[in-house]
C-alpha cells in the first residue's frame, strides 16, 4: 500500500566512502609512526590533545582540498576520486601512472574492505540511536524512516548526528525527503543538511528518481522534465501508458513510495583493530591508537545507551604469537580517561617477545551498576581508580596480603583470611559485636619468635630470644588449646601470658617441645 | 537581583524554627570515639597527619587502634590499615577495614603513598610500632612532607603509630605513656581504655579547608 504524504525519510550519505575509510586507516598508521608529512594533519601523543581536535584532523575540510584517489584491490586502477582530483583532470578507471602523470600531487590510498566494514558497523550503531527503522542502503549510505519521530525541526538532531559521525573520522551529509530516493538526492547535494519539501521536490529533474532511459525518453518526448510536471499527470493514465514502472515513478514523484526499507539492526559487537605497516618496538604508538579506539568505541556504545564493562586487548606479534588480555572494569563507564588508565596500567608492564604488528580492542557493553547507599554511608569516590590502586598494592605486597580481614570459623589462633573488596564494599551494614572485648590488643609476631625458656616446676621463669630476654615477673596460664584431632592437621598448644622484667607483656606458646613468643600485648 | 519576598519570608520561618548557626565545613573526620575526637578537636584533621607515640613496650597502643577501627566501623566509615610489620590481629570481622600486610617500613611507605594518592579512603592508619629503628631511621624526612602535600590535595587524613616521633610536620602529636600490667589482661577493654592518659605534645593550627 502506498504510504501517505506524511511519510518522512532521512538519508545519511558519506561521500567518497571508500576513499574516506582508506584515508582514516592511513592516517592512523601514519600517526603511529609520527609521520606528520604531506596533507596528514599533525598528531601528537600528548594526552591533553582533545578528542575533538584529533577527530577534526581526520575529517578535516582543508585536507579534502588535496587531490586524492582510491586504488582497486590490485592497486592498479583508480576506483574513487575526490573533487580536487576531478578538478585536476584525473579520471576514474585510469591507471596510477596515467593519473600521476596528470596530477603529480595526487595522493593514492589502498582500499581496505575490512576497514570499510568496520566503519559501516560504526555508522549503523551511531545512526540507530536516532531511529529504530534504519536501512543499510549501500556503502556509506544509511536511510532512516522517521515515522514516530515527533520533532518539528530536524536540523538540530541531524547536526548532532553528523557531529558524531565526524567523531568517527567521517565527513557525511544528510538529506530529508518524503521518500528514500528523494532523501538520498537531498543528501547527495546537501551541504551538509538539506530538506526537500514538496515545492523543492517539484523542481527536481526526473533523473533524480529513475535512470531508466526508456521511461526518460518517453516522458521527455511528452515535454515532462521535472517531478512537478510528472505529478500533474493523472495516475491512471500513467499506469495505462507506462505500466508498473511508470506508476512507481509517479508515486515517488508525488511523495508516495511503495519501496519498503530493508530494516537492519546494527551489530552488537564493538571492536576496532589495526595492522601496523612497521613493527612497533615501543609503547607510545600503541597508546596513541588505544586512546583513539577508546574514543570511537565509547561513542558507539553511547549510541546504545550502555557502558563499557570489559575491555579485550589483543596484540599480534611479529612471530605470530598473540597476546590477549581481558580487563574488567569494576564500575562500568564510558569515561575515556578511566578506561585508558586501566588499559595503560596493563600495557606499561607488558613485555613482548617480538615487535608488535597488530592491535585489536574490543569493548564489551554492560549496564550500569545500581548502587543505593544509605544516608550515612560513604561510598568510594572513584571505584575504578580504587580497584586500580588495589591491583598495585597486590603487586607490591602480594595478592594474599591485602584485603578485608575475615575470621575463619576455627579456634586455632591467628587464622584470618583476607578478601578483596568488591564494588559494593560498604553496603554491608555495620554489625556491632555484642560480646565486649577483654584486655588489651595483641600484636602478633609473624612468624613467632623461637625462644629458649627456663622452667621451674613446669612453669616458665625466664625467656631468652633474639628480640626479648628477661626474667618472668608474673604469668598466667597455661591455656590449653587443640583442634582438628580428627585429621592430619591436628594441633595442640599451650599458651602462657607473661610479664617480663622489661615491662613487656607477651604471649608465649608451647607446641610439642618448641617455645615461641607469638605476640606482644599492647 | 534581589531575592523574592517569598524567599525572604521562607528564610525567616526557617531561622525561627531552626535557630542554629549554619555549620561550617568540617576540618576533621570524626572517629566516633568521643575521647579521641575531643582530644583532636573533632577528629583526624583533614589534609593532616596525626602521630600517636607510644614509647613503652606494652602501652595500650593496639587497644587504641582497635577502638578507632571499631568506632569507624560503627559509623560505617572506610579506613585502611597499613601494617608495617604484619602484626595486626583483627579482633572481629571488620568489613570496613582494608588491611595491607607489609613486611618492612619501606614497603609500608610505598603502600601508604599509593593509598593516599588514590584518595578514595578518608582515613589511612600507618602502624610502624614494631618496625626496627634501623628501618625507621632510613625514612627520608621529605617523605612526610610529600605525604602532607598529597593529603592536602585529597583532603584525607593519615594516622601514624610509632614509638618515637618520625613525622616532623604532623598536625597533632599524641603521647601515651601508660604501662599495661598482667592483671589488665582480664579487664574489660572498655574500662581499660578509660584509664589511658593521652598527652598532646604538638597541636598545629589547621588551615581553613577550602572547598572547590
Amino acid at each position: 500500500m502506498p504510504k501517505s504524504e506524511n511519510s518522512l525519510f532521512a538519508v545519511i550519505y558519506v561521500p567518497f566512502y571508500g576513499l574516506q575509510s582508506a584515508r582514516i586507516k592511513s592516517l592512523n598508521r601514519a600517526a603511529c609512526f609520527g609521520d606528520t608529512s604531506s596533507e596528514q594533519a599533525s598528531f601528537d601523543l600528548s594526552e591533553s590533545r582533545s578528542k575533538h581536535e584529533i577527530n577534526v584532523s581526520l575529517a578535516d575540510d582543508q585536507s579534502w582540498g588535496v587531490p586524492a584517489a582510491l586504488l582497486d584491490s590490485d592497486g592498479i586502477h583508480l576506483i574513487e576520486l575526490n573533487h580536487a582530483a576531478e578538478v585536476a583532470g584525473v579520471q576514474l578507471g585510469t591507471s596510477t601512472s596515467q593519473a600521476l602523470a596528470r596530477c603529480p600531487d595526487l595522493v593514492l590510498y589502498a582500499r581496505s574492505i575490512p576497514q570499510e566494514q568496520r566503519l559501516e558497523e560504526s555508522l549503523l550503531q551511531v545512526v540507530y540511536r536516532y531511529s529504530p527503522f534504519i536501512e543499510n542502503s549501500g556503502p556509506g549510505i544509511c536511510t532512516l524512516d522517521l515515522r514516530g519521530k515527533r520533532v518539528r525541526k530536524h536540523l538540530p538532531w541531524l547536526q548532532e548526528l553528523l557531529a558524531q559521525i565526524h567523531s568517527l573520522g567521517l565527513r557525511a551529509q544528510a538529506g530529508i525527503g518524503s521518500n528514500p530516493e528523494i532523501a538520498l538526492q537531498a543528501a547527495m547535494i546537501a551541504n551538509p543538511i538539506l530538506e526537500i519539501d514538496s515545492t523543492l521536490r517539484q523542481s527536481l529533474p526526473l533523473e533524480s528518481l529513475t535512470s531508466s532511459h526508456y521511461l526518460l525518453d518517453i516522458l521527455k518526448s511528452w515535454g515532462i522534465r521535472t517531478l512537478g510536471a510528472l505529478a500533474q499527470l493523472p495516475r491512471e493514465e500513467i499506469a495505462q501508458r507506462l505500466g508498473l514502472e511508470g506508476l512507481s515513478l509517479w508515486d515517488r514523484a508525488t511523495g508516495r513510495s511503495s519501496n519498503m526499507l530493508r530494516l537492519v539492526k546494527p551489530p552488537e559487537t564493538f571492536d576496532e583493530s589495526i595492522d601496523f605497516e612497521q613493527n612497533l618496538e615501543t609503547l607510545e604508538p600503541v597508546l596513541f591508537i588505544l586512546r583513539r579506539f577508546l574514543e570511537k568505541l565509547s561513542l558507539r556504545i553511547e549510541s546504545v545507551y550502555l557502558l563499557i564493562g570489559e575491555l579485550r586487548l589483543t596484540l599480534t606479534l611479529e612471530n605470530g604469537e598473540q597476546i590477549a588480555r581481558t580487563l574488567q572494569i569494576p564500575a562500568p563507564t564510558r569515561e575515556i580517561e578511566t578506561l585508558f588508565r586501566i588499559a595503560f596500567q596493563y600495557l606499561e608492564t607488558l613485555q613482548t617477545t617480538a615487535p608488535i604488528i597488530g592491535f585489536q580492542l574490543q569493548a564489551i557493553p554492560s549496564r550500569p551498576n545500581d548502587h543505593q547507599f544509605d544516608l550515612f554511608q560513604g561510598g568510594l569516590k572513584d571505584p575504578n581508580r580504587f580497584f586500580q590502586t588495589l591491583a598495585r598494592l597486590a603487586a607490591l605486597v602480594g595478592n594474599d596480603r591485602v584485603g578485608i580481614p575475615q575470621k575463619i570459623d576455627t579456634h586455632r589462633p591467628d587464622t584470618v583470611r583476607l578478601q578483596m573488596p568488591e564494588l559494593d564494599w560498604g553496603e554491608e551494614k555495620a554489625q556491632i559485636g555484642s560480646s565486649p572485648r577483654i584486655g588489651p590488643g595483641l600484636r602478633r609476631y609473624r612468624p613467632g619468635i623461637v625462644a629458649d625458656v627456663e622452667l621451674s616446676h613446669g612453669k616458665p621463669v625466664a625467656v631468652h630470644s633474639p628480640m626479648m630476654t628477661g626474667r618472668i615477673l608474673e604469668l598466667r596460664g597455661p591455656w590449653k588449646l587443640s583442634g582438628n584431632w580428627w585429621d592430619l592437621s591436628r594441633w595442640e598448644i599451650q599458651e602462657w601470658d607473661i610479664e617480663l622484667d622489661n615491662g613487656g607483656l607477651y604471649r608465649l606458646v608451647q607446641s610439642m617441645d618448641r617455645w615461641e613468643v607469638v605476640g606482644m600485648y599492647d | 537581583m534581589p531575592a523574592s519576598p517569598k524567599i525572604i519570608e521562607l528564610r525567616k520561618v526557617l531561622a525561627e524554627r531552626f535557630p542554629y548557626e549554619p555549620s561550617l565545613p568540617s576540618l576533621s573526620f570524626p572517629t566516633g570515639w568521643a575521647l579521641f575526637d575531643s582530644l583532636l578537636d573533632g577528629g583526624f584533621p583533614r589534609g593532616g597527619i596525626t602521630q600517636l607515640i607510644t614509647p613503652n613496650i606494652s602501652s595500650g597502643g593496639t587497644l587504641v587502634l582497635h577502638e578507632i577501627i571499631q568506632s569507624l566501623h560503627k559509623a560505617s566509615r572506610h579506613a585502611v590499615l597499613v601494617d608495617g610489620k604484619d602484626c595486626f590481629d583483627p579482633p572481629t570481622h571488620q568489613p570496613f577495614l582494608l588491611w595491607i600486610r607489609c613486611t618492612n617500613a619501606l614497603q609500608a611507605l610505598k603502600a601508604t603513598d599509593l593509598i593516599l594518592r588514590d584518595g578514595n579512603l578518608p582515613v589511612a592508619i600507618l602502624d610502624l610500632k614494631l618496625n626496627p629503628e634501623i628501618e625507621l631511621r632510613k625514612i627520608p624526612g621529605t617523605t612526610w612532607y610529600r605525604f602532607q602535600r598529597i593529603l592536602e590535595e585529597n583532603k584525607n587524613s593519615l594516622f601514624i603509630m610509632t614509638r618515637h616521633p618520625i613525622a616532623h610536620n604532623s598536625t597533632y602529636n599524641m603521647i601515651m605513656t601508660n604501662q599495661i600490667k598482667i592483671d589488665d589482661l582480664s579487664s574489660l577493654s572498655l574500662h581499660l581504655i578509660q584509664l589511658f592518659a593521652f598527652k598532646i605534645s604538638r597541636r598545629r593550627a589547621q588551615q581553613d579547608y577550602r572547598y572547590a
